[in-house]
């Protein structure tokens, strides 16, 4: 499978990102239910943001696009510049599903490069909660056959 | 035909005569005829299946504020007048409840894993046996911590009233969680060429307070809001520090446990404080004396140095850190309990009882000097 051919970021990237993690329904099933919304937030050098949606409902995960925070309602926004999220992004997409310091949490953890906010503990811990899940979702950003990092 | 001339006598109550007339067919059909329970009831399953919400419905979702009998009888069934007592100490629906808990059973039960087959052992590498010795130090402190919160429900849950068997269900999913963690984490410890660490008087004084709680609200508070939330940023902390993607997995799927046991303490404590707010003096209590446990956990070798160890990547270059790595923890632990008691609705800013050198840098954990 070659790496997600939309741009990123973009509504049709997350989409594509949903599409092939849920190809295998089996898989996500075993992963087990959730209810969370992840607010995916980009910021720019300029400081320009961008959020986008991650819905989990029961075994459904949804890429809404491009959502309003406020009248998305997120759980939990995960903020990250556009170079941290592209650093991940390209590290899964070359390598394949990520190590520690690639993944979710493991950016998250020190609150850099990206910062988990929610408005209460209940939303950052379901991000604890959901988070098998959600590293899947992102995981499957990776190309099956690793791209070399270097051309030769 | 008589039993009772063959050496025992029935104790039970056992009616001879209804064998007889049952084998004749005439059958009792009292319980089905005459019966007060609610009847026609047609739970729809919602799309992830037939859940416990489902089904609370009617009178069977009417949970009692205050259980009427002491019986094993399920809620909403008829019952006899003269079932037996069974001696439950847990008789108030705010001693247990939480408003999440049907979706934390439902969440439970979908989300389990095997520590034997959805961790891939066969990825284990090879690590500097100084890393190696501090993963399995950790390993054992996990291994050994778990299991409490396994031995605490279960101590509690022939205790609490039947009439709130759905709280009952989640804590069995817990002590089965718990059981998988202590497995799991042994088995790291006994899986790359090390073996099991020190067991320490300090953290078992720290089990012995949860064990030893004397209510059901003081235990909950000390071990699934505090003792588990402390527990929470640990297995953060040892997926982000994984040598491996064995190391990444287990701490990832313990962590999720771990959180919902957590989101179920949050929310108990929510439940009981708003049925009852005189009890925050109560908690309060409990809260101060626990949080001890905070303190022991930055200052207890076994803890502190395995998990600097492992951020670091040596003995060398953690010796050189110092416990920098070490804060991160430290301020996640105690910011997210923070936050949490909040939700609960019992603010703890400025009121810990810790030592200003773990509390250092945290925001708002300090008390406001007013002038």
């Amino acid at each position: 499978m070659a790496p997600i051919t939309a741009p990123f970021p973009s509504g049709p990237w997350f989409e594509e990102l949903v599409a092939r993690a849920t190809a295998d329904t089996a898989a996500i099933e075993r992963l087990g239910i959730a209810e969370f919304r992840l607010g995916a937030e980009v910021v720019w050098p300029d400081g320009a943001r961008r959020l986008f949606g991650l819905e989990l409902d029961g075994y459904d995960i949804v890429a809404t696009g491009p959502v309003d925070e406020a009248a998305f309602g997120p759980d939990v926004v995960l903020s990250g510049s556009l170079e941290a999220w592209t650093e991940m992004i390209g590290w899964i997409e070359t390598n394949g599903p990520s190590d520690s310091a690639h993944s979710l949490n493991g950016l998250s953890i020190a609150g850099i490069p990206f910062e988990v906010r929610s408005s209460d503990a209940m939303g950052s811990d379901k991000f604890y909660r959901y988070m098998g899940t959600l590293q899947a979702v992102f995981d499957a950003a990776a190309a099956d056959t690793p791209v070399p990092a270097t051309a030769d | 035909m008589r039993r009772d001339l063959r050496g025992y006598r029935m104790s039970l109550g056992l009616d001879l005569s209804y064998l007889e007339r049952s084998a004749r067919g005439e059958f009792d059909l009292g319980w089905l005829r005459n019966t007060d329970s609610e009847w026609g009831v047609s739970a729809v399953p919602s799309k992830t299946g037939l859940t416990l919400k489902d089904i609370f419905i009617g009178s069977y979702g009417e949970v009692p504020e205050h259980a009427p009998l002491r019986t094993m009888a399920p809620r909403g069934s008829d019952i006899e007048i003269d079932v037996p007592d069974m001696g439950y100490t847990v008789n108030d629906k705010a001693e247990v409840w939480s408003d999440n808990v049907l979706d934390l059973y439902e969440e439970a039960v979908s989300r389990q894993w095997s520590a034997t087959r959805d961790i891939p052992w066969s990825e284990l590498v090879p690590l500097d046996p100084d890393v190696e010795h501090a993963m399995c130090q950790l390993a054992t402190v996990l291994s050994e911590v778990e299991m409490v919160a396994a031995d605490f429900p279960a101590k509690w849950l022939w205790r609490i009233n039947h009439d709130f068997v759905e709280a009952k269900m989640f804590l069995c999913t817990q002590v089965m969680d718990e059981a998988r963690h202590t497995e799991v984490f042994r088995k790291r410890a006994l899986a790359n060429g090390g073996g099991l660490g020190r067991a320490t008087a300090v953290v078992e004084r720290f089990l012995q307070l949860i064990l030893d709680a004397e209510t059901y609200d003081e235990g909950s508070a000390l071990m699934h809001l505090l003792g588990e939330g402390i527990v929470l940023s640990l297995f953060r902390a040892g997926a982000a520090l994984s040598p491996s993607p064995v190391e990444q997995q287990i701490f990832r799927l313990c962590m999720q446990d771990e959180a919902r046991h957590v989101a179920y303490g949050t929310m108990h404590l929510r439940y009981r404080l708003e049925k009852d707010p005189s009890m925050a003096a109560d908690f309060h209590n409990y809260l101060d004396k626990g949080e001890e446990m905070i303190a022991m956990i930055f200052s207890t070798p076994e803890i502190v140095e395995p998990t600097a160890i492992l951020a670091a990547g040596s003995v060398k270059a953690a010796c050189e850190l110092g416990t920098e790595a070490g804060d991160v923890l430290r301020h996640q632990i105690i910011g997210d309990y923070l936050k949490r008691c909040d939700h609960a609705g019992l603010g703890r800013w400025g009121r810990l009882h810790l030592p200003d050198a773990i509390i250092d840098g945290v925001p708002g954990a300090k008390a406001e000097v007013v002038v």
